[in-house]
C-alpha cells in the first residue's frame, strides 16, 4: 500500500485529491450530523437569536435563535442527497436512452434522441422550475425534477460513447456469438462507456447541488423548517444587515461544495483524458 | 448557406412546436385547482365549474392546446385566470425587462471572457494563465444567487452606492436604470464568464498549436497579427456554441435574479404563474423564455456556418 501511494502522480491526481477532501469532508458531516453539529437543527431560542458569532454558537444563530453552524451541517445531507440521487437518475435514464438509441439506431434512435433534443432547448432552471411546479414543493420532486433536466445531457454523451464502441471488434464477437441485445448493451458496452459518464456525472453533483439550492432559495425546494442551504440562504436575504452570516454561511457552504465537485470533475477528465487537460 | 438557414429554419420550428407540448401537458398538471386559487378557498363548486366552463378547462387537454396554440400564433397569449387581464401587453411591458438584463449580462460575460481567455492562451502554463484559471474555476462555482445577495451586502448595504433593486425604464431615467441593473448584470455576468473564459482559453490554445499557426509564426508574422488574424476567428467557432449554451442558461437564470432585485420581468412572471397557478401567465412567459433561447440558438449555428463553411458542406450543421 505505502508503495503504491508512493508512485502515485500526486501532481497528476491533485485536483481530484483536492475535490475528494472538500466532498468527503462535507459528506462525514452530512452523515454524522447528529455527532458533529452542536445543537439541533430545529430548537428554538428566543433569547439567542439573531446572536453574532460567538464562542457557544461558531456561525451566529438564526432569526428563531437555531444555531447555523447546526443547520449548514444538516442541511448537507439534504443537498447531498439531491445532488446524487438527481445525477444518478440522470446517469441512468440517460446512459439507458443513449445506449438504446445508439445500439439500435434508424426510428429508435430518430425519435429518442430527437426527443432529448428537445428537452435539452429548455434552460435547465426553467425547466426544473416547471416540473417543481407541476410536480409539487418537496425534496423528493425536486431529486425528480433534476434528475429529469440531467437525461438529455447524459444521454447525449452514451449515445455518442457507445457509437465508438459499437464499432470495436469485441462487440462484433459478442453479436456473432449470438449474446442477446441486452447482454451486449450491459456486459459489453456499458463498461467501457462509464470513464467519461463518470465525468459528467461529477459535474452534474455540482449542478444539482446549484439547482436544487435555487429551487429552495425560490421555496419551490426544501420547505421550512427542514433546512437547506437554498432557504437558509433565502431567510438570510431578510437579516441582511443585521445578521450578515446568515447569508454568508450558507452560501459559502453551496460554493465549498460546487467547487469540490469541479475539482473532481475537471480532475478526472484531465487523467482520462489527457488531450482535454487545455 | 440558403440550404443551412432552412434546415436550421425547419428545426428550429419543429423544436418550438415539440417544445411548446411539453410546457403546455407539463403545466397543466400542476398541483391545486386553477379555479379555486383564483376564486378562493370558499368558492361553491357551481362557481368552480362556471370559472372552468368560461375558461375552456373543462374540455379535453388536446382541444385546449389546439386552441392555445392557435391562439398564441396569432400573438394573443389569453386571459390571466388571476385578475381576468390579456396576457399579452402584460408580457409585452416584461420583455423590456428581461431582455435588458439578459443581453448586458451577456455582453459582460463575454467583454470578460474572450480577452481573458485569449490572455491566458497566449500565456499559456505562465503565471498569467494560471491566475486567470484560477479566478474562473472559483469564479464558476459561485451560484449567481450568492453572488447576487454578497453585491446587495456590499454595494447597497455597506457603501449605499447602488438600490437593492427596482426597475426604472431606460427612456424614464437612463441614470437610475443603469444603477439598478448593475448588480443583476454584475450576478449573471460574472458567473457566466467564468465557464466562458474556460472554453475561449481551451479553444485558442487548440488553434495555436495548429500547423497553420506555427507556419504563419516561422513565416515571421507577428504574434498580434497571428492572434488577431488567424487564431481568434477560429477559435471564436466552439466558443460560440458554448456561449449559445451559456446564453440559455443566462435566461432561465433571470428567474432567480429578477425574484431577488424585484425586477418587472418576464422571470418573476413564470413565478407569480407558478405561485397564483395562472396557466395562461406561466405558459406565455415560459414560452417566451424558450423562444428566446431558441433564436440565439438558431443565429450561433447560422453565424457560425458563415464563419466556417466547412461545417455545412460536411454536414455538420
Amino acid at each position: 500500500m505505502r508503495t503504491t501511494l508512493r508512485q502515485l502522480d500526486w501532481r497528476r491526481w491533485r485536483l481530484v485529491i483536492t475535490g475528494c477532501a472538500i466532498i468527503g469532508t462535507i459528506v462525514f458531516s452530512a452523515i454524522l450530523a447528529p455527532l458533529v453539529a452542536p445543537y439541533s437543527p430545529y430548537d428554538l431560542n428566543v433569547v439567542t437569536m439573531l446572536q453574532g458569532p460567538s464562542a457557544t454558537h461558531w456561525l451566529g444563530t438564526d432569526e428563531l435563535g437555531r444555531d447555523t453552524l447546526s443547520r449548514t451541517i444538516y442541511a448537507a445531507r439534504i443537498s447531498m442527497e439531491v445532488a446524487f440521487i438527481a445525477a444518478g437518475l440522470g446517469l441512468f435514464f440517460g446512459t439507458l436512452i443513449g445506449g438504446i438509441a445508439a445500439y439500435f439506431g434508424g426510428w429508435v434512435d430518430l425519435v429518442l434522441m430527437r426527443f432529448m433534443e428537445l428537452l435539452f432547448s429548455f434552460p435547465a432552471i426553467l425547466l426544473a422550475v416547471v416540473l417543481m411546479a407541476s410536480l409539487g414543493t418537496s425534496i423528493f420532486n425536486a431529486m425528480i425534477a433534476i434528475g429529469i433536466v440531467f437525461i438529455p445531457g447524459f444521454s447525449r454523451l452514451a449515445r455518442a460513447a457507445t457509437e465508438v464502441v459499437l464499432r470495436e471488434q469485441y462487440v462484433e464477437a459478442a453479436r456473432a456469438i449470438g449474446m442477446n441485445h441486452a447482454r451486449i448493451l450491459l456486459r459489453e458496452i456499458l463498461p467501457n462507456i462509464l470513464a467519461p459518464l463518470l465525468v459528467e456525472a461529477a459535474i452534474a453533483f455540482s449542478y444539482a447541488i446549484l439547482l436544487e439550492s435555487a429551487l429552495s432559495f425560490l421555496g419551490l425546494g426544501a420547505q421550512p423548517p427542514e433546512p437547506s442551504w437554498g432557504n437558509m440562504l433565502n431567510t438570510g436575504r431578510g437579516f441582511m444587515s443585521q445578521a450578515p452570516w446568515l447569508s454568508i454561511v450558507p452560501g459559502m457552504a453551496i460554493f465549498l461544495c460546487v467547487l469540490g465537485f469541479n475539482f473532481i470533475g475537471d480532475g478526472l477528465r484531465d487523467v482520462l483524458d489527457p488531450h482535454m487537460k487545455d | 448557406m440558403m440550404n443551412l438557414i432552412t434546415t436550421r429554419l425547419a428545426a428550429f420550428a419543429l423544436t418550438l412546436f415539440g417544445a411548446s407540448l411539453i410546457l403546455f401537458f407539463t403545466i397543466q398538471i400542476l398541483p391545486g385547482s386553477a379555479a379555486r386559487s383564483a376564486l378562493g378557498v370558499d368558492a361553491t363548486p357551481q362557481a368552480i365549474a362556471r370559472f372552468e366552463a368560461q375558461r375552456g378547462l373543462d374540455r379535453p387537454l388536446v382541444v385546449q392546446y389546439v386552441e392555445w396554440v392557435s391562439k398564441t400564433a396569432r400573438g394573443d397569449f389569453g386571459i390571466s385566470f388571476q385578475n381576468s387581464v390579456p396576457v399579452g401587453p402584460e408580457l409585452l411591458k416584461r420583455v423590456p425587462v428581461t431582455l435588458e438584463l439578459a443581453v448586458l449580462a451577456f455582453l459582460l460575460a463575454n467583454l470578460i471572457a474572450i480577452p481573458c481567455g485569449i490572455a491566458a492562451a497566449a500565456r499559456h502554463q505562465k503565471a498569467a494563465d494560471k491566475a486567470i484559471g484560477l479566478f474562473a474555476t472559483l469564479l464558476g462555482a459561485v451560484p449567481n444567487f450568492w453572488l447576487a445577495t454578497l453585491l446587495v451586502m456590499i454595494f447597497t448595504l455597506k457603501l449605499r452606492w447602488l438600490p437593492p433593486g427596482g426597475y426604472t425604464p431606460f427612456t424614464a431615467n437612463p441614470l437610475m436604470n443603469l444603477k439598478q441593473m448593475v448588480m443583476p448584470v454584475l450576478s449573471l455576468g460574472l458567473v457566466s464568464s467564468a465557464l466562458l473564459t474556460r472554453i475561449m482559453r481551451s479553444s485558442m490554445i487548440e488553434v495555436l498549436s495548429s500547423d497553420y499557426i506555427r507556419t504563419a509564426s516561422a513565416k515571421g508574422a507577428r504574434e498580434s497579427i497571428v492572434l488577431r488574424r488567424h487564431a481568434i476567428r477560429n477559435s471564436l467557432i466552439p466558443y460560440l456554441n458554448v456561449a449559445a449554451v451559456e446564453f440559455g442558461f443566462l435566461f432561465g437564470s433571470v428567474v432567480v435574479i429578477e425574484d431577488i432585485f424585484l425586477l418587472p420581468g418576464i422571470g418573476s412572471l413564470v413565478l407569480v404563474g407558478i405561485i397564483n397557478r395562472d396557466y395562461p401567465v406561466l405558459l406565455a412567459a415560459a414560452l417566451t423564455i424558450t423562444l428566446a433561447v431558441l433564436i440565439i440558438n438558431l443565429v450561433v449555428d447560422v453565424v457560425v456556418g458563415l464563419l466556417d463553411p466547412r461545417l455545412v458542406k460536411g454536414g455538420r450543421l
